[in-house]
């Protein structure tokens, strides 16, 4: 209906991707202040148990589609099946998270119903019944407002962290919708593989291609959740660097990120990539290790609560978004810092 | 060119004809055949890994570089510069990816495709430096202003015009990092889309990638005629030589207008866009904290500050 406002949940394998519980209590909150309902779609597998916590987030209704299909082929049978409730219900916004998932199946729609789309979006706000955004471009070193024009349902692409999760205790009713056929040209997937290494202890391990990589601790991970994040760079040197980046994770309680450019390099994995097109994290504390700080990644932890940057070039633009600059080598400071914390933690 | 990202425009049903069902004329193409469509086997035929020519097309934007000041002008587009655009960073793995499984199967083509202003053949001669063998520039006064969603509906229609088996594209361009034009440009074509390649294989009529997954990689898999965007980490991109500069001269670049592709200008540019910018602001750093120079007391400092801030 004119005012209702749906959240794409994200659904692999049977996990709930945690920004589904954002998008979902942005809905509730959006619905209500345009005197609309709520509603999530999640699609695929384990679908019951993800309408529970998206209930539990405030949406008022949760289109649930079960079916293997979700997990064997990439978005086109989601696009089907959100495709058909989309018309059947016309909503006037549906969230989306601004994810490799999300992009590949807003976009599709966009262009099948020819619906407004927009993403990277950073706040929202309601202007009359109007939707304003905030929106960061040129990898974060610009921020647009924009609304929609144009009749029918919008999509509009949430970034990681930009929306918090509420759960208010709530339940929603639970409309099953059947999962659609295998597309006949269809996109099969099959994984994930190489995630092996994802064990309680952080080491050096192998990448599919034969290269080295560090493969980080699954207890420094949850990036989005963290209160503490270290992070390395390039100037952590190699894989093998990010032992004391982890080490002093570890003894902080954080969890371990890393910039574009050494996920580029193969040093670490794409889950650990702090930036705008890897996550957007909002800790308490973010110590950048060896980051020189493009405005990519500070799109990705600018509005961390404090910033702590180490880095031997005095010039890193980093030192012009941090809140303690630190100009020295970060081999020599981090396992020093790691002592020092670990002491005091006794 | 383009403005920042923003929108999309009605797919009307009688103007969405052009909507491809992957057939032997889009992937043969309908204009100028390349010399080498002659010999270019159908899919149909099982033809070996090694001997397996395919017809790629690299798809590529022109974007602000990175290093320049942004200003938007009253039409709250991005005012570019024709001497500050260059290839989307993004786009020179795609080009680099064309070229590598070119070598990889004798006798295929790689044509580099963009959409953009008659200036852009600067940078498409760049893309025949590294190596491509023709370029097509879809370029028309009504094109200023399109969205995502406009951009894709150009590109779906030269691509069905030029036909292929893979076309590659970057995961995001360096300007609204959206992300969104491979998959729609995947739905205009009704073609699948391996998304987010950080490894691509070619096997017979089949397409296939390990795709950049929370942990480890997906495989996913799809037969061609398909399209394919990519990551950066899936190779190392070349720079031009001399003699491929020197031979990208010579090159064939072909121009597409929308009257060529057969599109209405209302489906494009800022009148098919579905988003409006209100307004721009550049970003500012707002922290400018203390600097503490050097090795010797730099851990201590960073302890006592946690403390500071009550966080230890």
């Amino acid at each position: 209906m004119a005012n209702d406002v749906w959240a794409l949940a994200e659904i692999s394998n049977g996990k709930l991707a945690g920004i589904s519980l954002q998008l979902a209590s942005k809905a509730a909150d959006l619905a209500n202040q345009l005197g609309g309902s709520s509603a999530a779609v999640a699609m695929g597998t384990n679908t019951q148990a993800a309408a529970q916590e998206l209930g539990d987030c405030g949406v008022k209704t949760v289109y649930a589609s079960e079916g293997t299909v979700y997990d064997e082929y990439l978005v086109q049978p989601h696009v089907e099946t959100l495709a058909a409730l989309i018309q059947q219900h016309q909503p006037s916004l549906v969230l989306f998270g601004a994810t490799n998932y999300g992009r590949d199946v807003a976009a599709r729609l966009a262009a099948r119903l020819g619906l407004g789309i927009e993403y990277n979006v950073g706040e929202v706000t309601l202007d009359g019944g109007n939707v304003v955004m905030t929106i960061t471009a040129f990898g974060g070193s610009q921020s647009v407002k924009a609304t929609f024009k144009g009749e029918g349902t919008r999509l509009l692409g949430a970034r990681q962290n930009a929306f918090p999760t509420v759960r208010v205790g709530g339940s929603a009713s639970v409309e099953n919708v059947p999962a659609p056929a295998a597309p006949k040209q269809g996109a099969k997937l099959s994984g994930p593989f190489g995630a092996e290494g994802a064990t309680a202890a952080g080491h050096l391990g192998k990448a599919p291609d034969g290269h080295d990589i560090w493969l980080p601790a699954v207890t420094t991970a949850k990036l989005e959740e963290a209160q503490i994040i270290v992070s390395g760079g390039r100037g952590v040197g190699g894989p093998a660097g990010f032992e004391q980046i982890e080490a002093l994770a570890t003894a902080l309680g954080a969890s371990m990120g890393a910039s574009r450019a050494a996920v580029d390099a193969g040093w670490i994995p794409y889950e650990r990539q702090v930036g705008q097109t890897g996550k957007t994290v909002k800790p308490t504390v973010y110590i950048a290790c060896g980051i020189s700080g493009a405005v990519q990644h500070k799109a990705g932890m600018g509005t961390s609560g404090l910033i702590i940057a180490i880095n031997k070039d005095k010039e890193a633009p980093i030192f012009g978004f941090c809140d303690l600059g630190v100009v020295a080598d970060l081999n020599v400071v981090v396992p020093q810092l790691t002592a020092l914390v670990k002491q005091r933690r006794g | 060119m383009l403005m920042m990202s923003i929108g999309q425009f009605d797919v009307k049903p009688a103007k969405a004809g052009f909507v491809a069902k992957c057939s032997e004329a889009l992937r043969r193409g309908l204009s100028r055949p390349p010399s080498s469509s002659a010999t270019h086997p159908t899919l149909s035929t099982n033809h070996n890994l090694e001997e397996n020519p395919v017809k790629i097309v690299v798809c590529m934007k022109e974007t602000p570089s990175t290093t320049v000041e942004k200003s938007f002008g009253p039409d709250m587009r991005i005012e570019r510069r024709k001497e500050d655009a260059v290839i989307n960073p993004f786009d020179e793995y795609t080009i680099e990816e064309g070229l590598r499984q070119q070598e990889k199967h004798a006798g295929s083509e790689v044509i580099a495709l963009c959409m953009g202003p008659a200036t852009a053949t600067d940078n498409i001669r760049r893309a025949l430096a590294m190596g491509a063998d023709r370029g097509v520039l879809v370029t028309d006064p009504a094109l200023a202003g399109s969205d995502a969603i406009g951009t894709a509906r150009v590109l779906a229609a030269a691509l069905k015009q030029i036909g292929f088996d893979l076309a590659l594209f970057g995961s995001a361009a360096a300007d609204a990092y959206g992300g969104v034009v491979p998959s729609a440009v995947a739905e205009f074509l009704g073609m699948p889309l391996l998304s987010f390649a950080g490894k691509l294989d070619i096997d017979g009529s089949t397409a296939r990638i390990e795709r950049q997954a929370e942990v480890g990689y997906q495989v996913a898999e799809a037969s061609m005629p398909a399209l394919v965007s990519v990551v950066k980490s899936i190779n190392e991109p070349r720079y031009p030589s001399m003699k491929g500069i020197m031979q990208a001269k010579k090159k064939p670049i072909d121009t597409l207008t929308l009257a060529n592709l057969g599109l209405d200008a209302d489906t494009v540019g800022a009148a098919g866009a579905r988003e409006e910018a209100l307004s721009a602001e550049k970003v500012t750093a707002q922290r400018k904290g203390e600097i503490y120079m050097g090795n010797e007391g730099a851990a201590d400092r960073i302890v006592a500050f946690l403390v500071e801030q009550k966080v230890l």
